[in-house]
């Protein structure tokens, strides 16, 4: 056995640690809780010098495993991490890795898919899974996240097939608990081995092609080899196992069983859950019911035959999933557990239970109380295990405000100040649980004040839709939906296109109704492709983008609006990072390039030149095409600054020329602020400094990158004031 | 490592605490470093976590930790619903009786308070009588276990240290098998390496709270325990049967019923009508729409009139005490300041709901921001 330290640490921080000892060349990765942390920890491994992985952050997770299938190609070992529908956004990916037959490992920090969205854990993405061609490794503790990760990669490595190792989210993600692991990384990297590929990729003397285009009779013989390779898989598995434990002395297998042996009711289930389980049989054994608990390691290759062996004696077994195959009469585990002991002629009876969804609790009672349902002759073989029907005294609709009907929000202001706008009806109500200073409905409010025809809000997935609508409340008076945030663009104009229809017929009332879709500018990496789309096909509606910099509601990690230089959960400040490494993104300039009739940028510093700018913006949209107008908003949180003081560290960035206010209208640039001219200009770092995010690039050791920005900032203001002063640039 | 006895397990083995904070007071990383402690310098096993949630100032935090003897696992990875030692970050979290689920007779209950026992005892008794009625339907008599009581949020602005390291420093005495020297080397630990210069402060806030805690173990009057099956049991008014189907929420407007108050940390804008000149700048940088602006006269002149604020709305950010022109906003101690005459319920409200009544003066004060742990964490809360 070899030398192992204890340590304390949850899901996530022992499979970052995993993958530092491994030694992996490259992540590409999009941040999505519970997933998130594990490169969170790695960035700042990286920060600290103590893994030179290549880290990519992916506008989503579609390109992050496109970026690991490249890197993969290449040769490469490669990680990802993703949840719930990170995984599904993916999927596509998913077949090509495998069916090309490029190992790599995926972790999976199991959670519910939306919608209606839910962030907490459940098994309803990993069984996505079943049909991909890959290797399915699930931990049920923490201890097993690290020794899977090893395992899985060389078992990958061995049959050529990537590998997830999937675990609960939250319970297992997030829970700090004992484990060990090597002291040494050699121990690791010795286990595993060199990479070897069959062909090299960079061997120009034999050039290969990879991922051709293939029918019958050849493309039935390809999924043939997988299959192959998925049965070779299996075989290894025990060996695998086996030399792992001389290394680490803990012995597994692809099951696990607690007190199973000799058990007439056999509780089997995935995750956390099992844990929690063997303490119900402990309490039900010592009552003399003869019960026990069963959990699976590998999901595929499915161990059906060994499955089998386990449960052969038992008279009643019950299977709980914490996911449904809606219509299917149980979740994925229990269909395949049925399928597995019909094949190999077990006379169990066969019950299958939903529990657990969108991460409720499981408690010990909840095993108990499946235990002596799985031996109740008279039940049925299916249930929802947790549900409630509700109270039907409260089905009384409460109205707190009068419908906001176009009499109530059209009130004829002729000048649109501040003051007279305050008489507009808000369409937020108040209530929402967004932190205290945060821009993201001062924006809103500023934006909607001054529009005075009726309003439908579609909101891209984000902070400002989290804290606006936890169910069963919601903070909108107007029509609202809400849409993951790579395809809201497309499904305002969907929306839009069919209301604008049913008025055309008559169904609707005529009246001009204005579509908005609120982003933040997490939704409009993700979402780029949609909004850009959305832009060239000219539907009329308004793209309104809430830019703070980073993606706030998971925890502050980088996205491509965050300034150069800023540290963030993805781009720490350390020995050997100074923070994020690229220059932001120029959203207003990459939609102006799609022709749009109107762009804008507002801020919050200056209110009447940003609602002139939402008047012009809603004029268009109603008329013409897409208008897209985009706030720098403030975010106390993770900027690390008073929330009191955000309208000037607003009026910093603007008079830095960081965020330039202009507007692009039918082609056309103009400015609408010269802090230059003003004689107000400040220099980037009087900004930077304001933040906590940015304060550490006041040093001198990073004197560089500030002057880098600044003539970043500088040239892009210069380009915009010759557009203004040049009507045909 | 010799192994600490624990004084007290319950059925699976294991001693069990549970944290009731909101985000802001540190609950999430004292509940890391307790666990952490077990482990690593107490020779138990042991294993914690937090709530889990989105990632906000101002909410409800919980956090949890078991114990069990190294020898075992730590199998259980539901929440505690039974805790040996409840601590709770501030004593306004009381008036939610569900903060109290799960207390037993033996329960010790660590209360950041500035009362003493007694008091506080008398003031639980009260509190536990705010939602007397709804107890009394689900069956469930008043709660009970044995009152701690140490005055955290003073000894930290004292000891310029946190309150939830004065909370470790208190609980730790509270359950008796910790050694003060344990909690130095975990704080160390902890937070040593990220802020030395803060080190000193929080060694001093931690001894602070092991010291002055009140340990006289005190019985509640009226002791009786909880029932028990109910409380794990989140259950709403909208269920299979009676909910629109898609999670189609149709009651617009309504989260107009939260109480936004705790959200608060010590500080409002205080109005003072005679200065204001109606601008409409307040109004432009609330997050909160907290100002009640109405059709009126001002100067002669027919326009919009401010008439006052919100304040079951407002977080407290005071965006608007620092672009009101001409200070007719200004900051104030909320303590200070119970009675507010210029507090106007949102005016579009079709009713003014009885809750705007029932918002305490000065709801949750906290001395310590969100943001501050946020830094001492550099993770989720």
């Amino acid at each position: 056995m070899k030398e192992q330290i204890m340590e304390y640490a949850s899901g996530n921080e022992i499979a970052a640690i995993a993958v530092r000892q491994i030694g992996y060349d490259l992540m590409g990765y999009y941040p999505i809780t519970p997933s998130t942390q594990i490169a969170e920890n790695l960035d700042l491994m990286r920060a600290e010098g103590s893994t030179d992985l290549i880290m990519i952050a992916a506008e989503g997770e579609h390109s992050a495993a496109g970026i690991c299938y490249g890197a993969s190609v290449g040769g490469g070992r490669v990680f990802n991490a993703t949840s719930a529908n990170g995984l599904l956004y993916a999927l596509e990916q998913l077949p090509v890795q495998s069916g090309t037959r490029y190992p790599m490992v995926m972790n999976l920090a199991c959670r519910t898919v939306s919608g209606p969205l839910s962030i907490k854990g459940d098994h309803s993405d990993i069984m996505y899974m079943l049909n991909t061609g890959w290797l399915i490794f699930f931990a049920h503790t923490v201890q097993e996240v690290y020794d899977f990760n090893i395992i899985a990669l060389r078992l990958a490595e061995m049959v050529r097939l990537p590998a997830v190792v999937a675990f609960d989210g939250f319970f297992t993600s997030h829970q700090k608990r004992r484990c060990y692991r090597f002291a040494e990384d050699a121990v690791v990297r010795d286990f595993l081995g060199e990479k070897k590929d069959p062909y090299p990729f960079f061997d120009l003397e034999h050039p290969i092609t990879v991922g051709s285009y293939m029918n019958e009779p050849d493309l039935i013989n390809n999924r043939y080899q997988l299959h192959l390779a998925m049965e070779e898989a299996g075989k290894r598995i025990p060996e695998l196992f086996r030399s792992y434990q001389t290394l680490s002395g803990r012995e597994y297998r692809e099951w696990e069983g607690y007190q199973h042996e000799d058990a007439d009711t056999l509780l089997i289930l995935l995750g956390s859950s099992y844990d929690t389980a063997q303490a119900a049989v402990d309490r039900m054994r010592q009552e003399g019911k003869r019960v026990g608990v069963l959990t699976l390691h590998i999901l595929r290759p499915f161990p059906a035959k060994e499955l089998y062996e386990a449960c052969r004696h038992a008279n009643y077994i019950v299977v709980a999933d914490r996911q449904d195959s809606y219509g299917a009469g149980g979740g994925n585990l229990s269909l395949e557990i049925r399928a597995a002991m019909q094949r190999y002629g077990g006379t169990a009876r066969i019950k299958s239970i939903v529990y657990g969804l969108g991460g409720k609790d499981f408690y010990v009672e909840d095993a108990i109380h499946m235990l002596e349902w799985a031996a109740e002759e008279n039940e049925a073989d299916f249930c929802y295990y947790g549900v409630t029907s509700g109270s039907q005294a409260e089905q009384v609709q409460e109205e707190f405000f009068a419908p906001l009907t176009r009499e109530k929000t059209d009130l004829g202001i002729t000048t649109k100040t501040l003051n007279a706008t305050t008489a507009v009806p808000k369409r937020l109500a108040p209530g929402h649980g967004a932190c205290p200073g945060c821009g993201i409905p001062v924006n809103l409010n500023l934006l909607l004040r001054v529009i005075e025809d009726p309003v439908v809000l579609l909101f891209q997935t984000g902070c400002g839709m989290i804290v606006t609508t936890p169910y069963p409340k919601t903070g909108f008076k107007v029509p609202y939906l809400h849409n993951l945030f790579q395809n809201g663009a497309a499904t305002l104009s969907g929306l839009a296109e069919i209301c604008y229809r049913k008025q055309r017929k008559g169904e609707l009332p005529h009246g001009d109704i204005l579509f908005i879709m609120v982003s933040g500018d997490g939704g409009m990496d993700i979402g780029m492709g949609s909004a850009i789309g959305t832009a060239l096909r000219g539907h009329r509606l308004l793209l309104f983008e809430y830019d703070n910099g980073g993606y706030m509601n998971t925890g502050y990690q980088l996205s491509y609006s965050t300034p150069k230089g800023a540290r963030s959960a993805t781009s720490h400040v350390g020995e050997r990072q100074y923070g994020k490494t690229f220059f932001h993104k120029d959203m207003p300039q990459i939609m102006a390039a799609a022709n749009i009739p109107y762009v804008a940028t507002v801020a919050e510093s200056n209110p009447a030149d940003f609602m002139k700018k939402a008047e012009k913006a809603a004029e268009y949209a109603k008329e013409y095409g897409v208008a897209y107008v985009k706030a720098l908003s403030a975010c106390p949180l993770n900027w690390n600054d008073k929330p009191a003081t955000e309208r000037s560290v607003i009026g910093a960035a603007v008079d830095s020329c960081f965020f330039p206010l202009y507007e692009v209208e039918c082609g056309k640039t103009r400015l609408s602020y010269d802090p230059e001219q003003s004689g107000k200009k400040i220099p980037i770092i009087d900004w930077l400094t304001m933040m906590g995010r940015t304060k550490h690039l006041g040093k001198e050791e990073y004197k560089d990158i500030v002057e880098e920005l600044q003539m970043e900032v500088d040239r892009r203001f210069r380009s915009i004031k010759e557009k203004s002063e040049h009507p045909f640039l | 490592m010799e192994s600490v006895k624990l004084p007290v397990q319950n059925q699976s083995g294991y001693y069990e605490i549970r944290l009731e904070s909101i985000g802001g007071l540190g609950a999430n990383l004292c509940g890391k470093m307790l666990g952490e402690l077990g482990l690593q310098y107490l020779g138990l096993n042991s294993t914690s976590f937090s709530s889990y949630g989105s990632e906000k100032t101002g909410t409800p935090v919980k956090a949890y930790i078991r114990y069990g003897s190294m020898e075992e696992e730590i199998r259980v990875h539901s929440p505690v619903t039974h805790p040996h030692l409840l601590g709770i970050f501030h004593e306004a979290l009381l008036t939610d009786e569900s903060i109290l689920a799960g207390c037993q007779n033996e329960t010790q209950i660590v209360l950041n308070t500035e009362h003493a026992p007694w008091e506080a005892a008398k003031l639980y008794r009260q509190m536990s009588n705010v939602g007397k009625e709804d107890m009394r339907s689900a069956g469930q008599s008043k709660i009970t276990g044995r009152l701690c009581c140490v005055p955290a949020q003073r000894i930290a602005m004292e000891t310029h240290s946190r309150i939830n390291v004065v909370m470790l420093g208190a609980m730790a005495r509270v359950m008796g098998f910790v050694p003060l020297d344990t909690l130095y080397d975990i704080c160390e630990k902890t937070l040593g390496k990220k802020y030395p210069e803060a080190l000193a402060a929080n060694l001093k806030g931690i001894q602070k709270g092991y010291e002055d805690v009140i340990v006289e173990p005190m019985r509640t009057p009226e002791s009786t325990t909880m029932a028990d099956a109910e409380i794990n049991q989140k259950s709403s008014e909208w269920g299979y049967a009676t909910a629109p189907i898609g999670g189609i929420n149709p009651r617009y407007g309504n989260s107009v019923i939260s109480d936004l108050s705790p959200s608060r940390q010590g500080y409002i804008p205080l109005f003072i009508q005679e200065r204001c000149i109606n601008c409409g700048l307040c109004d432009s940088t609330c997050p909160d729409m907290v100002f009640q602006f109405q059709k009126g006269e001002y100067k002669g002149k027919e326009m919009m009139v401010n008439k006052g604020l919100d304040y079951y709305h407002c977080k407290g950010c005071l965006r608007c005490v620092a672009v009101c022109p001409v200070q007719a906003l200004v900051a104030g101690l909320e303590a200070e300041h119970s009675r507010k005459e210029w507090f106007i319920p949102n005016q579009d409200l079709l009713r003014k709901p009885d809750y705007y009544e029932k918002t305490g003066p000065d709801g949750y004060v906290t001395s310590e921001s969100y943001l501050t742990e946020k830094r001492m964490e550099g993770g989720e809360v």
